[in-house]
């Protein structure tokens, strides 16, 4: 019973957020912040399945956010709302409500396919060959997006405020709250299975090392592709709540920068942390938002908190540890592995 | 004469445009210690990787010649699988073992191609190993990285066991022992052989040890193979007593 004291924790959590949402307890603004955090979460915890626990490099993680946010809101305008290009609403407004994480998955599922496109050619060559096409992928992306004028070209993509809406006339609750919510839940859950379950433990051994892994029957191969496409994917699900959160896509939102985000967010929690990335996700995005009086010298803020991380800690708030490692009572409520 | 286990046919391997081995050719049969001997870069380390399938830059592609196990070839066959399937173990140059983990950690990992096995065989191959090893028993719960350099060389020799292999094949194992523990490790190989009729392939510079351990035995030399003869043979060849056993 105990073991579902978490579980418990965070309906109640949930609950209280959706509630104070409802009800206008917690202004716009408060939960756009907490929108992101959610979002972060799922980047910087998917991101930390290939740089953390596998240890291998990748830098183009925005590029899979942008698939996933592209895919999921086109599909979500064409079923869902008035769109010049894409014509009336094809499916009735009460439908948006079960359909939107299906579509949110569908988003993922494509990031998925497009990291294993990624994957492939890369896991020939070992190291830092990763890290040179993961941005190549990421620049290729963006290009591509922006070079099509059908869904907006450089001007971004938008009509997801009426699937919003769609979703709003059903029943009015802040639904974006509750998605993002869910989509980190289950995010951090299938994580948690994953780097638990011997596909996380053959990539820690392929982190630790390959040739030891191999001779260990481990098809390093299978688990390489598996991990890169739950990270893409994963990564997608998360585009796909951030262009529905706001309303507006763009492609510049996913660029380099995005991916250093994601990076600086894995690296500061610890690599191979999921409890580290979780916190390190909340950390950022709250100092993101108390920088922001600073305008731009926030951006030099930001990366000289990552020297002095680099110089004082190099591996991170958590390390490779859990926050059970650190507290054991909270191991009478919460077991990682 | 008992069957041939593995038979390697004028293997070429290039990295690169640099050819590390110019057509080995060589056999080991069903229950035999055959040893591959020679000094630093005459392709030993390269043919084992080959036949353990190790992708590069562990093993190049096999640019020619062909490498048959039980009759059949499998340069196609994926490293995993070599292991699992084929229950060929290798125990890799420098040990290669998980130093963050525990003694009986690696070796559970070790254990990971028995998985569809019933527990019992797992428990039964710990039995052996630690038998062999008393060692290794005595220190099952430490982190294998604060072992001395022999005993990770038994945590290596140990977690080769631990897979279901029938076929074992060594690289320099002697490497960094102790002549105390390195007659130890030896001894280990001949009693594995005896007492389970393991076939062993050795790869070893030191000529002498394992000349004295073999059955067999190929002098490898710039990627070519220059001798070849039971190990009494070789041990009396005067060339090989010139190159590698000190007159």
């Amino acid at each position: 019973m105990k073991q579902r004291t978490l579980t418990i924790g965070l309906v109640i959590l949930f609950v209280a957020l959706a509630v104070s949402a409802q009800f206008g307890l917690v202004d716009r603004y408060i939960q756009s912040v907490i929108m992101l955090m959610g979002v972060n979460i799922i980047l910087s915890a998917s991101l930390n399945i290939i740089n953390g626990y596998m240890g291998e490099f990748s830098c183009g993680h925005a590029a899979f956010m942008c698939v996933g946010a592209y895919v999921s809101s086109i599909l979500s305008v064409l079923l869902f709302a008035d769109n010049p290009f894409l014509g009336a609403p094809l499916l009735p407004a009460y439908l948006s409500v079960v359909l939107f994480p299906v579509v949110a998955l569908i988003g993922g599922g494509v990031a998925a396919v497009s990291g294993l496109l990624v994957a492939i050619p890369s896991f020939k060559t070992r190291g830092d060959y990763l890290a040179i096409i993961t941005i190549a992928a990421n620049y290729i992306v963006i290009s591509a997006v922006e070079n099509l004028e059908v869904i907006g070209g450089p001007r971004g993509f938008m009509g997801m405020k009426q699937v919003v809406r769609a979703m709003d006339s059903v029943a009015k609750l802040p639904w974006m709250v509750i998605w993002v919510a869910l989509g980190a839940w289950f995010s951090v859950f299938l994580i948690r299975r994953f780097v638990s379950s011997t596909y996380g433990k053959g990539a820690v051994a392929i982190n630790q090392d390959e040739v030891a892994a191999e001779i260990m029957s481990i098809n390093t191969n299978k688990i390489k592709v598996a991990a890169f496409m739950l990270s893409s994917g994963l990564a997608g699900v998360a585009g796909a709540l951030f262009a529905h959160q706001y309303g507006y896509v763009n492609a510049q939102s996913f660029n380099i920068l995005k991916s250093t985000e994601c990076m600086v967010m894995v690296y500061l929690g610890g690599m191979g942390s999921l409890s580290g990335s979780v916190l390190s996700a909340v950390l950022f995005t709250l100092l993101l938002e108390v920088l922001r009086p600073l305008q731009i010298i926030k951006w030099v803020i930001v990366p000289l908190i990552l020297i002095l991380l680099m110089q004082f800690r190099p591996e991170g708030i958590m390390g490779n540890r859990e926050l059970p490692d650190f507290f054991p009572w909270m191991r009478k409520f919460y077991r990682f592995k | 004469m008992s069957e041939t286990l593995l038979e390697v046919k004028d293997l070429r391997v290039a990295y690169g445009r640099i050819e590390a081995l110019h057509g080995v050719s060589f056999s080991v049969n069903q229950g035999e210690i055959v040893t591959l001997i020679g000094a630093n870069g005459a392709g030993k380390t390269t043919t084992l990787t080959s036949i353990a399938r190790l992708p590069p830059p562990e093993a190049p592609k096999v640019a020619s010649g062909d490498i048959l196990y039980r009759g059949e070839s499998i340069l196609g066959v994926p490293p995993h699988d070599v292991v699992s399937k084929l229950n060929v173990a290798l125990v890799p140059e420098g040990r290669h073992i998980f130093g963050n983990l525990t003694v009986e950690e690696n070796l559970t990992l070790a254990a990971y191609p028995r998985r569809k096995a019933p527990a019992s065989e797992a428990e039964a191959a710990f039995k052996t190993v630690y038998d062999l090893f008393p060692r290794l028993a005595e220190r099952r719960r430490q982190r294998s990285e604060q072992l001395s350099g022999g005993e990770q060389q038994m945590l290596a020799v140990g977690r080769a066991l631990m897979s279901n292999c029938q076929f074992i094949m060594l690289d320099e194992p002697s490497m960094g022992l102790s002549p105390l523990l390195m007659q130890l490790v030896f001894k280990t190989l001949r009693q594995l052989n005896e007492e389970q009729g393991m076939t062993i392939l050795l790869v070893e510079q030191n000529a002498n040890m394992a000349l004295r351990l073999a059955h067999r035995g190929y002098v490898l030399d710039t990627g070519e193979i220059i001798a070849e003869g039971s190990a009494d043979e070789l041990m009396d060849d005067p060339e090989v007593k010139k190159a590698y056993l000190g007159g």
